[in-house]
C-alpha cells in the first residue's frame, strides 16, 4: 500500500516537469502523526505517574473569589485576611520569608501571619464544645468512654477528612501539595478558631456541633471506645447504682468439646437479665455478655435513639477556661 | 447496562461528610463556563452568560464561577465538586433553557453523578435491625435442661404410631373399661 502510495506521490512530482500546469496542493496523509503519538505515550510511561497539579496553577483561579464563596457555602461570615491566614501554613510562611530575604527585604516588613494562633484558638473550642455536647447526649456514660469519644472526633483523621470535604485542599498555602493529613487538620483548627474571631464564639460553636459532632452518626460507639474489663467495669457500675449482686449464668452451649464450640452467657443482677452474649469458651462469652449488658446501661446499643444533632448546649455549660 | 459501564466506578447514593444532618452544604464548588465569542455552536453559552449568568452567581454565592472565552473551540460546562470530583460536560449546540439544566443539575447532585453506577438505589449500613440469627434464638424452654442422648429428643417428630403401639393401646383401653365396670357391679350391690 505504502508502495502505492509512494509511486502516486512520484507520478505527481512529476506531472509538472511533464506539463505546464501550476503544482496541485494535495492533502497528504500525515505519516508522522501516529509514530509520534506513540513516541509521547511511551515517554509518559517510562516517566510513572505525575503529581496531581495544585488547582491554583490553573488560568482560572481566583484566590478571593474563592475565600469569599468559601464562607458563604459554610453559611458563615468570615473577615477575608483572618481566614486567609487561618490557610496559612507556618512552613509555608517561613518558606516565603526566606524568599523575601534572599530578595533583600528587610526584616520589618518580612513578617507574614501563619495560623498557629487561630489553630490553638480553634482546637480549644473544639474540644470544650464537642465534650459538652457528649456529656449532654451520653449523660449516662463514663468520663473515660466520653474522653474516648471525643479523642476519636478530634483526631487528625476525622478532622482532615471534614476539612478535605468542606475543600480546604486547594484553598492552603503549604509547601507540599496536596496537604498533609495534619496541615489539614489544623487548618480545619484555624477555620474554626477564625470564625470565633469574626462572627463570635456561639457561631463557632455551631459549626463544630454541625460539622465535627455530626460525624458520630451512624457510628457503633463500642467501635470508639471498649472497657478493657468489661466485667469489672459492670461489677463497680452495679455497686454503684444497687443493682445488685452481678451473677453471669450459662444460657447454653452447643458442640461443647468441639473446634466449633459455642456458649450463650447471660448476666444477671438481682434476678434481672442485664445482657446476653456469645463465646467460644465460658470466659469470653461472658465478657461478650458483660460489654452487652454495660451497653445498654449506658444507653450506647446500636439500636439507641439517634443523636441529636439540633440540640442547643448553652454556652455557660461549654467549659472554654483553662 | 451496556459492557461500558463495567469498568464504571461503582457505589451506593450516599451524602458526603453526613451533609443536611447539621448543614446542607452546596456540594458544587466552582463551575467554568468554557465557550467561543462568535462560533455558532456557542450561541446558547452566550445567550446563557447574557442572560442568567450574574443571577445565577448571586443566587449561589459559594460556588465560584469562572466564564473562559476561547476561540473555535466546543462550548463546554465544567463542574468541580467537594469530594474532588471533576465533571465534563459538552453544551455543543445547546440552547440557553438546556444550559440551565444541566447548570441545575450540577449544583444539585453531590458528586460526578455521570462517572458513578448505582450498584443499588438504596444504602444501609444497619441490614438488619433484629441482629443475626443464632441456633439459641427462640428455642423452647423444655429444650434448656436436655440430658444427652435422650430418647424422647432423638425421635422423629413424624412418626406414626406402629401398630403394636395401637394394640398395647386398645387393651389398656379395654382393661380399664374393665376396671370400672367392676366398680360400678359393686357400687350397685
Amino acid at each position: 500500500m505504502s508502495f502505492l502510495r509512494s509511486v502516486a506521490g512520484a507520478l505527481v512530482l512529476a506531472r509538472p516537469l511533464n506539463s505546464s500546469r501550476t503544482v496541485q496542493t494535495r492533502r497528504h496523509i500525515k505519516r508522522w502523526v501516529a509514530p509520534t503519538l506513540r513516541e509521547l505515550a511511551h515517554r509518559q510511561q517510562k516517566q510513572g505517574p505525575q503529581k496531581p497539579e495544585p488547582r491554583a496553577g490553573y488560568v482560572e483561579w481566583n484566590y478571593r473569589s474563592e475565600l469569599f464563596a468559601f464562607g458563604k457555602r459554610l453559611g458563615e461570615n468570615f473577615e477575608l485576611p483572618q481566614l486567609q491566614e487561618a490557610f496559612t501554613q507556618r512552613s509555608y510562611a517561613h518558606q516565603e520569608e526566606e524568599k523575601q530575604r534572599k530578595l533583600g527585604i528587610e526584616e520589618g516588613d518580612l513578617k507574614i501571619a501563619d495560623n498557629q494562633e487561630l489553630a490553638k484558638m480553634g482546637s480549644h473550642i473544639a474540644r470544650a464544645y464537642v465534650e459538652a455536647f457528649l456529656k449532654q447526649s451520653l449523660p449516662k456514660v463514663p468520663k473515660e468512654g466520653q474522653e474516648a469519644i471525643a479523642s476519636y472526633l478530634l483526631s487528625t483523621e476525622t478532622l482532615a477528612n471534614v476539612s478535605s470535604h468542606l475543600g480546604t485542599k486547594d484553598l492552603i498555602f503549604t509547601t507540599e501539595y496536596p496537604p498533609s493529613p495534619e496541615s489539614l487538620a489544623e487548618s480545619l483548627q484555624a477555620v474554626i478558631g477564625a470564625l470565633a474571631d469574626s462572627s463570635g464564639v456561639e457561631r463557632a460553636f455551631l459549626f463544630v456541633r454541625d460539622f465535627i459532632c455530626t460525624q458520630l452518626n451512624q457510628k457503633d460507639l463500642l467501635d470508639l471506645w471498649t472497657p478493657k474489663q468489661p466485667v469489672q467495669l459492670l461489677e463497680e457500675i452495679c455497686q454503684q447504682r444497687k443493682l445488685g449482686e452481678v451473677e453471669p449464668r450459662l444460657l447454653g452451649d452447643c458442640g461443647k468439646n468441639t473446634v466449633l464450640a459455642a456458649y450463650h452467657v447471660g448476666i444477671y443482677a438481682n434476678r434481672q437479665l442485664l445482657g446476653k452474649g456469645f463465646g467460644e469458651d465460658v470466659p469470653t462469652a461472658t465478657e461478650t455478655a458483660a460489654l452487652d449488658a454495660l451497653q445498654s446501661l449506658f444507653d450506647i446499643h446500636e439500636n439507641r435513639r439517634p443523636f441529636d444533632f439540633g440540640l442547643q448546649v448553652e454556652t455557660k455549660n461549654v467549659r472554654l477556661g483553662n | 447496562m451496556s459492557n461500558s459501564h463495567l469498568f464504571l466506578k461503582s457505589g451506593f447514593p450516599r451524602a458526603p461528610l453526613q451533609n443536611g444532618l447539621g448543614r446542607y452544604v452546596c456540594q458544587l464548588q466552582r463551575i467554568t463556563l468554557k465557550f467561543c465569542k462568535n462560533n455558532g455552536s456557542s450561541k446558547g453559552m452566550r445567550d446563557f452568560i447574557e442572560n442568567h449568568l450574574v443571577d445565577f452567581a448571586k443566587e449561589n454565592p459559594g460556588i465560584v464561577v469562572y466564564v473562559k472565552p476561547r476561540r473555535h473551540r466546543t462550548p463546554v460546562l465544567v463542574g468541580e465538586y467537594l469530594n474532588g470530583d471533576r465533571e465534563w460536560l459538552s453544551c455543543r449546540n445547546s440552547t440557553q433553557e438546556e444550559i440551565t439544566k444541566w447548570v441545575d443539575l450540577l449544583r444539585t447532585q453531590n458528586g460526578s453523578s455521570s462517572s458513578l453506577r448505582l450498584r443499588k438505589m438504596w444504602h444501609t449500613d444497619v441490614p438488619s435491625i433484629q441482629g443475626p440469627w443464632t441456633p439459641f434464638l427462640l428455642r423452647s424452654p423444655e429444650a434448656h435442661g436436655q440430658e444427652y442422648p435422650s430418647v424422647e429428643a432423638s425421635k422423629p417428630l413424624d412418626a406414626p404410631q406402629t401398630a403394636t403401639e395401637k394394640l398395647i393401646e386398645l387393651f389398656r383401653q379395654q382393661k380399664q373399661l374393665g376396671d370400672e365396670d367392676v366398680l360400678s357391679q359393686k357400687r350397685a350391690e
